[in-house]
């Protein structure tokens, strides 16, 4: 049940994290570790892919509290894509979209990004 | 042995003595020849003797411990005997009443040493005994017993007979003298003095055989007196005479070897006490104590010191400790192996392999200790290793310059790994301790909670309120609450903090704190939203948040409002149908600011009889059956609709029977929160 992986793959300057598995609090630490390493790195472009992501509990959402001030602070952003209809929900009963972008596809959100860099 | 056997046995002695006495006395002095009195004499002097045997042998304690000292007391007794006949020797030919009286007291001492001598020369013989031992000793006393019979004076045996039987006697008596295993088990001391007593035994019982062999008094005395018991005085002198000699010479050869077999065995009784230790020292300290001890016993060493890794987080930086120490200063032992660039601790630390330094003071590693000769001599260290992990360093040294040899380096090294298994144990044994502390502060953290939540229900006009909370684990980070406000108006909070345990039942607790506070300042469920928010803002950790939802019911005016933060959305059956209402809102401690403001609403119900409203926290809707899937809004609010018709409390039941039996037996993974609300009109 708690298994949970993250595929890191790096495109165009964009950050993609894969999620898949459950992300609770026992697999929470996974992820921010993910991050963590990612702002070591000075990597601040970051879209989290969630299309193989089947269940996200309150720690699973606090991570991105957690990196998204820092992030953001560095003229990065993370934005979030491919969520089920369950996952957004949680996002959504927080307010989540108001605070983060959430797109129905990666390539949007990769375009997103690249837009930000022409203007 | 029976009393009354005991009372025999000493009764037949005392008996047929006197009765020998006087008829040896009347046979002296008046011309008597009765062959067949003198068959009766014979034979209760024999039979005297076995009653005298059988009564030392049941008083005679077996030989156990301290058989140096049980040889002494019998060399003793010995040499007692022999100086007592060697007095009679001096008797220039006894006769007539001066013999009798003289004859059986001699007899009787010279019989009762012989018998002590069997007895001890038999416990020795049968020390550690192997296959045949037994057999060859009981054909030896078999060989005695006919040697002595045939050579009474009343049977006209052959004397070929008597002299053969005589022989293979003593054959048998050099094989037993064999059987010296007794030896091996002594220590060192305990064999030095044997040395001395199996010499002396030897000589005396030399003197004693040659005594009772020659034309002495004497012999002359006892022979006289009954044959078949000089036979056996004889006998045994040869016996003891042999044998004393046999293990004189084995002890002597005994005596190079004693100080290894001697530390063998105390090494053996050190492992083997240490392995008892395992199970019994619970106390740590003790334990560490204990080792340091234990190792001087084990090697013979004459300092010792323990040192142990102590847990950090950094696998560069190893720190070690010394623990437990004998004979020796902590500042000898960080001179000692601190004291170079890098330190004998760290090259351990490193290489985790056994270290021996024959020399200190000219050794590489430790020469500069010259400078200070405090300790000298030859020192080993031994790793202890736990799952390829060190888990701490094992020191000895001894005074002596290559005072370790492998055998040392052997048991040592064995020695580690008991103490490796003991000290982990006691670790664990801490470790369980530990825990059950800890899950009996988390009881008392769960009793306070269980206080932080309503311990009953309100009775608020108007309204039919049930209500229950249920953490998965000791304690939780759901919480709810009523609050009594004015002009009839009160209000209801349900809330869930992020992530579970003790971490959200601390920020559980403050938000209830915050709540009872801002409910009684603020006007609107918004406003108390967005104050709480920003109080929250300051004190929550970054990845932790609360989803929140408060209403105010009027009940003067049959409506409530409420408002959101991030929480699951209410569940509102009215005999229209339901609704889940969810108005916009964001989750506490999410963003600070105007943000927040500007996303929070209201909404405002009004309330018609028989209205029900349902608060939850995702622990309701996210519990999973066997399968993984979830409980839901659409079961949640099937049951509801169904029950709607009952009292708040039975709504209450409904719904979390319907839960558990959705979940089954697979234990729920979140904390659950359910409060009903129902309008029963002004």
């Amino acid at each position: 049940m708690s298994d949970f992986k993250i595929h890191h793959r790096e495109g165009e300057g964009v950050n993609v994290l894969e999620l898949k598995g459950y992300l609770d609090a026992h697999t929470a630490p996974d992820l921010e570790n993910a991050f963590q390493q990612l702002l070591n790195e000075k990597r601040y472009r970051i879209v989290v892919n969630f299309k193989d992501l089947s269940y996200i509990s309150s720690a699973g959402l606090g991570v991105f509290m957690a990196y998204i001030e820092d992030v953001r602070k560095n003229k990065g952003d993370i934005k979030l894509t491919n969520m089920t209809p369950k996952v957004y929900n949680v996002f959504d009963l927080l307010g989540f979209p108001i605070l983060y972008e959430i797109y129905k596809d990666e390539k949007e959100a990769i375009g997103k990004f690249k837009d930000g860099k022409k203007q | 042995m029976s009393r009354l056997k005991r009372i025999i046995s000493l009764l037949v002695p005392v008996i047929v003595f006197p009765s020998v006495f006087f008829y040896d006395v009347i046979r002296a002095n008046v011309d008597l020849e009765l062959t067949s009195v003198s068959v009766i004499r014979e034979f209760a002097v024999v039979v005297a003797f076995f009653a005298i045997y059988y009564y030392i042998e049941g008083r005679k304690p077996r030989l156990s411990k301290a058989i140096p000292r049980e040889i002494g007391k019998l060399f003793v007794i010995s040499f007692s005997v022999l100086t007592v006949a060697g007095m009679v020797t001096l008797v220039p030919n006894p006769q007539g009443a001066l013999a009798e009286f003289l004859s059986i007291p001699l007899v009787i001492i010279l019989g009762i040493a012989s018998i002590l001598t069997l007895l001890t020369a038999r416990d020795l013989v049968l020390h550690k005994r192997k296959k045949g031992t037994k057999r060859n000793f009981v054909i030896l006393m078999a060989l005695l017993l006919t040697t002595c019979v045939v050579n009474t004076s009343l049977l006209a045996i052959d004397r070929l007979l008597t002299t053969g039987l005589f022989v293979v006697a003593i054959v048998f008596v050099v094989i037993n003298s064999f059987r010296q295993s007794w030896i091996v088990y002594l220590s060192r001391r305990e064999k030095l003095y044997c040395i001395v007593y199996t010499a002396l035994l030897f000589f005396t019982n030399v003197f004693l055989s040659v005594l009772v062999t020659n034309t002495s008094a004497v012999n002359k005395l006892i022979s006289s007196f009954s044959s078949p018991l000089h036979t056996f005085i004889q006998l045994n002198a040869i016996l003891a005479a042999v044998y004393f000699g046999m293990a004189f010479i084995s002890t002597l050869f005994h005596l190079p070897t004693a100080e290894v077999f001697e530390r063998k065995q105390s090494e053996l009784t050190s492992l083997h006490n240490l392995s008892r230790l395992i199970t019994q020292v619970f106390d740590f300290n003790d334990l560490l104590n204990t080792v340091t001890q234990m190792t001087l016993e084990v090697c013979g060493a004459g300092t010792s010191w323990l040192e142990l890794v102590q847990p950090s987080g950094d696998d560069r930086h190893i720190s070690v400790n010394v623990v437990a120490r004998r004979n020796i200063t902590t500042e000898q032992i960080e001179r000692l192996i601190g004291g170079t660039t890098p330190s004998l601790r760290q090259v351990m630390v490193q290489t985790k392999k056994v270290s021996l330094i024959d020399d200190i003071l000219s050794d590489r590693r430790t020469k500069h200790m010259k400078q200070n000769a405090q300790l000298k001599g030859s020192m080993l260290s031994v790793p202890l290793i736990s799952h390829e992990e060190l888990i701490g360093i094992l020191h000895a040294t001894k005074e002596m310059e290559y005072g370790f040899d492998q055998d040392d380096i052997d048991v040592l090294t064995t020695f580690a790994d008991h103490v490796t298994i003991a000290i982990e144990n006691s670790k664990l044994i801490a470790k369980s301790i530990e825990r059950e502390r800890l899950h009996q502060e988390l009881m008392v953290a769960q009793r306070m909670q269980k206080r932080l939540l309503p311990q009953s229900v309100p009775n608020f006009p108007s309204v039919d309120i049930a209500a229950v909370s249920e953490s998965s684990m000791e304690v939780g980070g759901d919480y709810y609450d009523f609050v009594q406000l004015t002009e009839g108006r009160f209000g209801i909070v349900v809330g869930d903090v992020s992530g579970k345990g003790v971490s959200a039942a601390f920020y559980m607790a403050e938000v209830k704190g915050i709540f009872l506070s801002l409910s009684k300042l603020c006007s609107s469920p918004r406003e108390l939203l967005v104050r709480a928010n920003e109080t929250l803002m300051n004190s929550l950790e970054r990845n932790a948040f609360v989803s929140l939802i408060y209403v105010m019911v009027d009940t003067k005016h049959a409506s409530m409002v409420l408002a959101r933060a991030g929480h699951c959305p209410v569940v509102y059956i009215s005999s229209e149908g339901y609704e889940l209402v969810r108005p916009t809102g964001l989750g506490l401690g999410l963003t600070n600011g105007s943000l927040f403001e500007e996303s929070t609403e209201e909404r405002k119900i009004r309330l018609k009889l028989g209205d029900i409203c349902i608060f939850y926290t995702d622990g309701i809707t996210e519990s999973r059956d066997k399968k993984g899937d979830e409980y839901g809004y659409d079961r949640l609010v099937k049951t509801a609709v169904a029950a709607k018709n009952l009292d708040a409390c039975r709504i209450k039941d409904a719904i979390l029977n319907d839960v558990r039996t959705f979940t089954g037996d697979t234990v729920y993974g979140d904390d659950m929160t359910l409060v009903i609300l129902k309008w029963l009109g002004n």
